[in-house]
């Protein structure tokens, strides 16, 4: 039987092997979405006639002895700053509505379907991907399967909270700053933000340009792994898409960690942080046997430059949209974008020379370790409108600013992150991020593979 | 960059600098533009005074 628990590569091993019609697991996970996604909100489009067809069309070529691919029969929702064919690009905005409806897929997209997923529906965000929170004002708030009265994280909220709620077994993301990270690990799946530049940002809504990434969320290693390895690889629609080929990283789930060199991220990565979220650092690090800590310099001026760089990138893609339609924007976004227009262009390009030297910084830390440790989020999800500002000790920051202070300074210089979630009874979830050398997600595969065989992560559906 | 002391932007240099670009900014907008933009340059800042030695910018153009 088919149901909310069920992983990707088990249905897709039951469909291939001719035990139940790709037809019946989309129409259950349709159902699923008929019944919960009012409770979360999480969908923005729920495609049922596409993919039913889709699904009907993938049964005909498994009866005429066609292969539908690795992933055939399974269901997947995509975040809706992805192109799909025949729906406008909302990216979470009111005035991309008006947008004539996308041509073709987004690369990635295109991809899970060339392996057998079945599109179901586009998901929630928060406007044009600037945002840690989904508590999107145009199309409401994705809610946290946890707890509803939480946020589920963002800017990937309604792809996390898909996933976490078993709506469907995959979903995909972006993530500039965080954004895959940070929902994964409120909402309590596995999140793989890959390095720049593995997988295509063809057909995909920028937020900053220098450090947008797309990923694939999911409950099991093993279902991200397959998601990655069918979206991964060169593409010469996106301009910094890498040439080299990819490795396939569902043959490394089953090497285990021996020969890893693990670290522990110290100094900024384990500051203004709440308690439970450093001791389930402390878990997987104990795990894995992981006592040595290492440093980064200058972290604080890395997220900096992070924001500084977003804001700059973003304010001058948007600007031709405030000038002639600034109060269509969600108020979420709209002062930032605006503000972000401003910044003098000497600002811009010192964030960038400084990304130049912070990446030199980080690869100095990998030419002795695989992989290193931090927390992905500072605290478990916050309550949807939770005030701007929260006090942790002494300090008071963002609220949802704060969400990101983890994952900025990493994606900002392009390093594959694996965020693994930590979901312990009558808890909400937190995650802690794998972190390798650019190109080496094979290591982060094994060593969260390894952690999920052994019980110390999970993402039960919520 | 080069003004050595933090400030505070006001909402008239909101209103000025967003003319500079095209921009009206509404003057419900302008209070929390400026806070977001003091908040962008203190950023800036932080970068500004750290010496980076000789790095070029990371982005490097294939023609």
């Amino acid at each position: 039987m088919i149901d909310a628990a069920t992983s990707a590569l088990d249905i897709a091993a039951r469909v291939r092997g001719g035990k139940i019609r790709a037809r019946d697991v989309v129409a259950g996970a349709l159902e699923r979405i008929a019944q919960r996604d009012a409770a979360l909100n999480a969908f923005t489009s729920v495609l049922r006639e596409r993919a039913l067809s889709d699904a009907e069309t993938l049964d005909r070529r498994l009866a005429a002895g066609q292969d539908p691919g690795p992933l055939a029969g399974v269901p997947f929702a995509a975040k809706n700053l992805f192109d799909i064919a025949g729906l406008s690009t909302l990216a979470g905005s009111k005035i991309n509505a008006d947008n004539p409806p996308a041509v073709r897929d987004a690369t990635a997209v295109a991809r899970l379907r060339a392996a057998g997923a079945v599109l179901i529906g586009a998901l929630n965000m928060d406007e044009y991907a600037y945002g840690f929170s989904t508590e999107n004002t145009h199309y409401g708030p994705t809610r946290n399967p946890h707890d509803p009265s939480r946020m589920a994280g963002g800017s990937s909220g309604g792809s996390a909270s898909a996933v976490a709620g078993g709506l469907v077994p995959l979903g995909l993301g972006t993530d500039t700053n965080g954004s895959i990270r940070v929902p994964a690990a409120l909402c309590g799946t596995f999140g793989l933000k890959p390095t720049f530049g593995r997988v295509s940002r063809s057909g995909v809504v920028p937020l900053a340009w220098s450090f947008d990434h797309v990923g694939p969320f999911a409950r099991h290693v093993a279902d991200l792994a397959a998601a990655f390895d069918a979206i991964a690889g060169p593409d010469p629609l996106d301009p910094v898409c890498s040439t080299r080929p990819a490795v396939r990283c569902t043959e490394q789930l089953g090497r285990g960690v021996q020969g890893l060199r693990i670290a522990l991220l110290g100094g900024h990565f384990t500051r203004l942080a709440a308690d439970e979220v450093l001791a389930a650092v402390g878990r997987v690090a104990s795990a894995l046997n992981a006592t040595r800590e290492v440093t980064l310099p200058e972290v604080h001026r890395a997220r900096a430059a992070a924001q500084v760089i977003t804001a700059c990138e973003a304010g001058a893609y948007h600007l031709d949209r405030l000038r002639s339609r600034a109060r269509d924007f969600d108020p979420m976004t709209r002062d930032r974008l605006l503000a972000a227009t401003l910044v003098p262009a000497a600002a811009y390009v010192s964030a960038q020379r400084f990304r130049a030297w912070f990446r030199t910084r980080a690869a100095e830390i990998f030419r002795d370790t695989n992989v290193v440790l931090a927390p992905t989020v500072p605290w478990t999800a916050p309550t949807i409108g939770a005030p701007w500002t929260t006090r942790i000790g002494a300090t008071e920051v963002l609220t949802r600013g704060h969400l990101g202070a983890f994952t900025q300074p990493l994606s900002f210089i392009g390093l594959p992150v694996l965020s693994v979630p930590i979901v312990a009874p009558g808890a909400l979830p937190v995650g802690v991020q794998l972190i390798a050398a650019p190109f080496n997600e094979a290591a982060l595969f094994r060593v969260a593979a390894w952690l999920e065989a052994e019980g110390v992560v999970r993402s039960p559906v919520a | 960059m080069s003004d050595p002391s933090p400030r505070q932007v006001t909402e008239a240099d909101v209103e000025r600098l967003g003319s500079d670009v095209g921009l009206t900014i509404a003057p419900e907008s302008r209070a929390a533009v400026a806070q977001h933009l003091t908040a962008l340059l203190a950023a800036a800042r932080l970068i500004d005074e750290f010496p980076i030695p000789d790095a070029e910018p990371a982005p490097h153009f294939e023609p």
